[in-house]
């Protein structure tokens, strides 16, 4: 059995414990604290530490020595052996959701020095102090993943109670994140990157006034008109007609879209999931498809009496296109096996269709939607601009007509803004519809 | 050859195909002609609910309004021997060639760099995902305004519509890249430039050709809309100024049937340089044949 050491030295257990992962973040007065709690102990070369099915009582942290940590198969680590050196952590089976018992064997390789601390005191330790309570639980479930590649599923540990709120926790596991984002060098090379194109911008029409760049609108015009209460060419967040073109054009592709959507998802399931509906419809489907949608511009305005119409139909067959096409792929990916045990297990084709083609084509057909919300507002702009009243495709034509340069870029600007939001909602909708599928990309670690 | 004919001519598939084009030219030719067809007098309830519903009363709701296929042929076949008509595809196809050009020889080599260089990743990324969502044909005003002639203003957003497409796909394959490939590579003792060279190259040029592909596509939709909104470039009285031109000059003509002979010639014309450019890349890549 373990022999218990003399004495270690405080500091020596505080020296320990930073380097160990989960508390490698925690301040001084915690670190000391826990260090109040930890019992060192002593095993001989090849002696077993604790056993899998034992009682997961205490957390190990190796001082010296060296250790093997041996999962038991059904855990499922992809690398089911793992050795353990000075700083590594053992035995938090205790802190994961819904676990009493160890997930491992582990044995001694050499003499080895650990500190043992009981999982309850600690965990009743860290409640203590929420905020950076909930930071070494974090990285507890960070280590168990990335050091003991156990599957994400499994690594759950357990949500301190008390004070700690669910809100808290995942606040100061964001906070954890920036942090670790601030201390890559990614945040200032993106603003170098952005320093750049706009100071490129700035110098070349303002400063050095380049001969082709001296007709452009500089930088600081664009931004002092788009943020004047008193626009010099009546465009900026101030007036109400800015707010009236992003609401005409975001509506207009609200309503494309969703026709799209419905009409678009209906059709690609059909054309996959029938033969002959697709033998008979997708010939002609592939037939006018090669016509670009800008080329429809001039006859959809002779074929809808109103410009509305027009505009919202050229923004609908892009949009249309993308989802039938992407739906009709997502139908033909789903493994031919799913249909024919879902249909010896005696599944009806309506039990079929909702259970196994729909959700099999969902990822699929998301994919489709992101693509068809960014044509959609790419075929919107081009409808706007050659014809209709407001909107944003039709603040840069007039703006370019009535020489009102700034507000070019103040249109194009709000344009890529506006898009972008649009898209993020859809792929944000996506995430959540599918969480099972965001989960499995998660545990394949893509 | 012979062998190929007769198999399409026992296919399924393909008859159900040839029906399905068929059927829909005759549709599409009846619902065109119904202003002729609805003069009778037993139409005189229907062309009223037609109008109660806030539709032209004289013939069908949208298809009515579409020049007949039958007059889209002749109006073609008139076409046909007119130079203005060929000198369009010519400046179309030019503009497309110069914008795509430009495209594969900045968009290749930008991508690459981005796949290969944390450094450039970090600074070149975030200013191009900013750029990415502002539509093409958004910058039509902006490039007129830049370039000093309208054709290099027209070739500037074909160029645009090429270029996202093209570096996200480099950086999309690079990514993809097993790293297995890199680490045994390394292990072995390559350069850097080995890697770029055997590894780095040949596993993005799939993807360099299916972003070409596509890319292709939006070309031609892009230039079609930059010809329209900027007037068609360097015409010369009328004629030539381009595929988009000739549509946009034909409906201000009012000569409809000639606005769907353009949209045919362009849908042509784009699925064309796109097939072209997937059999080159089939050729390219000769070892993701499927056999």
């Amino acid at each position: 059995m373990a022999a218990t050491l003399p004495v270690v030295a405080e500091d020596d257990a505080i020296a320990v414990l930073r380097e160990a992962t989960p508390f490698g973040e925690a301040s001084p007065v915690v670190l000391s604290r826990i260090a109040a709690l930890a019992r060192p102990a002593r095993y001989a070369a090849g002696e077993r530490i604790y056993t899998a099915g034992d009682a997961a009582d205490d957390i190990f942290i190796v001082a010296s020595g060296r250790a093997d940590h041996v999962f038991e198969p059904e855990v499922g680590a992809r690398e089911p052996l793992k050795r353990v050196t000075r700083g590594g952590v053992f035995g938090w089976a205790g802190l994961l959701l819904g676990q009493t018992r160890r997930l491992a064997t582990v044995t001694a390789v050499e003499p080895t020095e650990v500190l043992r601390i009981d999982t309850e005191a600690l965990v009743a330790l860290l409640e203590s102090q929420p905020q950076e309570g909930g930071q070494v639980m974090a990285r507890f479930a960070a280590m168990i993943r990335r050091e003991f590649a156990v599957p994400e599923l499994l690594a759950q540990v357990r949500r301190l109670s008390g004070p700690l709120t669910e809100e808290m926790s995942s606040l100061s596991l964001t906070m954890y994140r920036l942090s670790l984002w601030l201390k890559s060098p990614r945040p200032y090379l993106m603003l170098i990157g952005f320093a750049l194109f706009l100071g490129i911008w700035y110098l070349a029409v303002e400063v050095w006034k380049l001969p082709r760049f001296r007709e452009m609108p500089g930088l600081t015009t664009v931004v002092k008109e788009w943020f004047s209460p008193s626009p010099t060419y009546g465009l900026s967040l101030y007036t109400e007609e800015y707010y009236k073109h992003i609401v005409v054009s975001v509506w207009r592709v609200t309503q494309a879209f969703f026709l799209a959507t419905v009409l678009g998802v209906t059709f690609g399931l059909l054309l996959g999931w029938s033969q002959r509906f697709r033998e008979y419809v997708f010939p002609v489907f592939e037939m006018l498809r090669p016509i670009p949608i800008l080329a429809w511009v001039p006859l959809a305005i002779v074929m809808f009496i109103a410009t509305e119409s027009a505009v919202i139909y050229l923004a609908f067959l892009a949009s249309f296109y993308a989802t039938a096409l992407n739906t009709m792929l997502g139908v033909q990916s789903i493994d031919e096996s799913y249909i024919r045990a879902a249909s010896c297990l005696g599944a009806s084709q309506k039990q079929v269709f909702r259970h196994v083609i729909l959700p099999g084509a969902l990822p699929f057909i998301f994919t489709g939607l992101q693509i068809s919300i960014g044509v959609s507002w790419f075929s919107l702009v081009a409808a706007e601009m050659v014809s209709g009243q407001y909107g944003l495709g039709y603040v840069i034509n007039t703006s370019y007509v009535m020489v009102r340069y700034p507000t070019i870029i103040i249109g194009m600007a709000t344009l890529g803004l506006v898009g972008y939001t649009t898209s993020a909602l859809v792929r944000l909708a996506g995430d959540y519809l599918m969480e099972w599928r965001v989960r499995e990309l998660a545990l394949a670690e893509r | 050859m012979s062998g190929q004919l007769a198999k399409f001519a026992t296919n399924r598939a393909f008859w159900r195909g040839v029906i399905a084009v068929a059927v829909f030219l005759v549709l599409w030719e009846i619902g065109a002609r119904s202003k002729q067809w609805m003069t009778p007098e037993f139409f005189a309830p229907f062309k009223a609910l037609l109008g109660a519903m806030g539709f032209k009363k004289d013939y069908l709701p949208w298809i009515g309004a579409v020049p007949a296929p039958s007059a889209v042929l002749k109006a073609w076949i008139a076409v046909l021997g007119q130079a203005g008509y060929w000198q369009s595809w010519y400046m179309s196809f030019f503009r497309v060639m110069g914008g795509f050009f430009a495209a594969m020889l900045i968009g290749i080599p930008f991508g690459l760099a981005l796949a290969v260089s944390r450094v450039a990743h970090g600074i070149g990324f975030p200013t191009f995902e900013v750029l990415r969502p502002i539509p093409p044909l958004a910058w039509v005003p902006a490039s007129i305004i830049f370039w000093p002639t309208q054709e290099l203003a027209i070739t500037f957003i074909t160029f645009l519509g090429a270029f996202y497409t093209i570096v996200i796909n480099v950086l999309g394959g690079a990514r993809s890249i097993d790293v297995r490939y890199f680490q045994a590579a390394q292990s072995m003792g390559s350069s850097r430039w080995d890697i770029f060279r055997r590894i780095i190259l040949p596993g993005t040029l799939p993807s360099i050709m299916v972003g070409s592909a596509v890319g292709m596509g939006i070309t031609w939709e892009v230039v079609v809309a930059a010809e329209m909104i900027s007037g068609g470039g360097s015409q010369q009285a009328g004629t030539g100024g381009g595929l988009g031109f000739f549509i946009w000059n034909s409906y201000v003509g009012g000569s409809y049937e000639q606005i769907v002979v353009g949209m045919i010639s362009i849908g042509i014309a784009g699925f064309a340089s796109s097939e072209l450019l997937r059999w080159a890349g089939r050729y390219a890549t000769p070892w993701l044949r499927v056999r």
